[in-house]
């Protein structure tokens, strides 16, 4: 019967089509996380995460608890675009940024979020672009950045003598409040890991 | 005959009470996410900048939790998470799977996250794969799928019943756990359905899209439909393999009382998970649902506690097979 030889060529040539995905499919599985790019600089991990990335994925069931308790709802999860990561929670601080209120920390049931004293979190630093922001580039006051951090002074202040001229300090744990405020277009702020911060360099 | 064991009058109407709970747990995992979204415009304090919309649901949300609370931005914080992993007033709950799956993701033991499954790990060791029946979110929708194939045969339309090897869900466990191990991350989550479930409510409700998840659950769906019934718990389910194992001895089980038994088969045909209670073959596999004895017209099904199966009782007393044997017969007249 022609039907039932065609169907049989259908799906030989289908299972042949799926063996032969299997090898992409593993070593796609397999492979190594890439670098962080440029676009994903301001994918932070939740307050109190595990410092090592893949211990914090190994660590993190996706349970999504710390989703549901987060006043702001800045905590999203990684789904088609995780990979490996696929569940695991993150903050966008362009989107909308922590507000530090610790309950993710509290509801984990796991260490993937462990209980930290506020100023020993570390989700990143924030990094100013001296060539964009407003006060910087001399195109008016702002200090919106200043004005919202929840941390005060020890994290992030004004130029001395510059009025406006935001500097971040050591004590930022990178929450992103000033980047979800900042008003300039290309948003100037940002959040990076506390190693490649440059706020060591900065004149205060 | 004269002699009859009449269970308990009230295990025939265990199954309404497992709908009733398989229904709560599904309202629950629906409400989180609406109550989640209704505290984040609390604790905004901007009613006026919501959008019309916002406002409707900040209002439903609020003439619903007023009676409960006067601070729904903190003590709506009482019931919080899915199956998966949740807590209720402070006090943590955790699938094993997920105990297992971490530990395999990170070659780590965390003490406190093993004990929040430390309850369900006891009740599954008394109860076998009672979260299967009783409790499990997909279940609610795979039993109402199991109705939809009912409806869909009086279309004409057959659905499959192939029967596969039962162990092949132990394969799928290991070799999720084996994948888990090696990719670092708790990959039996992402095919676990109750796990699914619950995380893409929430996504669908609160974040505003559903994820993969979804879509392999619907492929669940069909599988069950168009393939074997209740075929993804039966033969794929980690979970259900896990609980199977830890359920193995259970404590609590059914069992055919043969007196009363006319072998009418009706428990074998109502039963979801394909077993056998005509012949007495419950098995690892009987999550306790009960369907059987509610079902059975002359009270021949009840619970026992035994960590073994009755072995094989033969045909039961009322039925027409036994009364041929007439051996049996003289001595059932004394």
């Amino acid at each position: 019967m022609q039907r039932r030889s065609f169907l049989q060529n259908l799906i030989a040539k289908a299972t042949l089509l799926a063996g032969a995905a299997l090898p992409y499919g593993v070593a796609r599985v397999l492979a190594p996380t890439e670098a962080r790019s440029d676009e994903e600089r301001n994918y932070l991990r939740p307050p109190g995460a595990l410092k090592d990335e893949s211990a914090f994925v190994s660590a993190c069931i996706g349970c999504g608890l710390c989703g549901e308790v987060c006043p702001p709802r800045c905590i999203r999860f990684h789904d088609r675009d995780g990979g490996d990561k696929v569940n695991t929670p993150y903050i966008n601080p362009e989107e909308k940024a922590c507000i530090l209120c610790d309950k993710c920390m509290e509801v984990c049931p796991t260490e993937a979020l462990t209980k930290t004293p506020r100023f020993d979190i570390d989700m990143g630093i924030a990094q100013i672009d001296r060539t964009a922001c407003y006060p910087w580039v001399d195109r008016g006051i702002c200090g919106a950045c200043v004005s919202i951090c929840p941390l005060g002074e020890r994290a992030i202040g004004f130029k001395m003598w510059y009025q406006y001229q935001p500097i971040v300090k050591q004590a930022c744990v990178g929450c992103g409040l000033c980047v979800e405020v900042c008003p300039h277009p290309s948003l100037p702020i940002w959040i990076v890991e506390r190693s490649k911060g440059t706020v060591a360099g900065h004149t205060v | 005959m004269n002699t009859k064991i009449k269970p308990f009058f009230l295990w025939r109407h265990l199954n309404k009470l497992r709908w009733l709970t398989l229904t709560l747990v599904f309202l629950m995992l629906i409400s989180l996410p609406f109550i989640h979204v209704y505290q984040t415009y609390v604790a905004a304090h901007a009613y006026d900048l919501l959008a019309p919309s916002e406002k409707q649901l900040y209002d439903v949300m609020e003439t619903l939790t007023a009676p409960l609370t006067n601070d729904p931005q903190e003590k709506l914080d009482a019931i919080k998470g899915t199956t998966w992993s949740g807590t209720f007033w402070e006090f943590k709950l955790s699938d094993p799977l997920a105990i297992v799956g971490q530990m395999a993701a990170g070659f780590t033991v965390y003490t406190p996250f093993l004990l929040t499954a430390l309850i369900p790990v006891i009740f599954t060791v008394l109860f076998g794969r009672f979260f299967c029946g009783w409790i499990c979110p997909a279940t609610f929708l795979y039993e109402l799928n199991t109705n939809v194939a009912a409806l869909l045969q009086r279309f004409g339309i057959k659905y499959g019943n192939r029967r596969f090897d039962l162990r092949i869900k132990y394969l799928v466990l290991v070799v999720g756990l084996i994948l888990s191990a090696i990719t670092g991350s708790v990959l039996v989550a992402t095919i676990y359905p109750p796990a699914i479930i619950g995380r893409e409510l929430y996504y669908t409700i609160a974040l505003g899209g559903f994820g993969a998840g979804t879509v392999f659950f619907i492929g669940t769906l069909l599988f069950d439909l168009l393939v074997a019934r209740r075929g993804f718990c039966r033969y794929l389910c980690p979970g259900g393999a896990l609980y199977s194992l830890l359920g193995r001895f259970r404590l609590v089980r059914i069992r055919r009382i043969v007196e009363n038994c006319n072998d009418c088969a009706k428990c074998n045909a109502i039963c979801e998970f394909g077993l056998d209670p005509l012949r007495d073959h419950f098995g690892q596999e009987c999550n306790n649902c009960t369907a059987c004895i509610a079902i059975c017209p002359t009270n021949a099904m009840t619970f026992t506690l035994r960590p073994m199966d009755y072995p094989e009782q033969g045909a039961g007393h009322l039925g027409r097979q036994y009364r041929k044997i007439p051996a049996l017969m003289d001595k059932e007249v004394d």
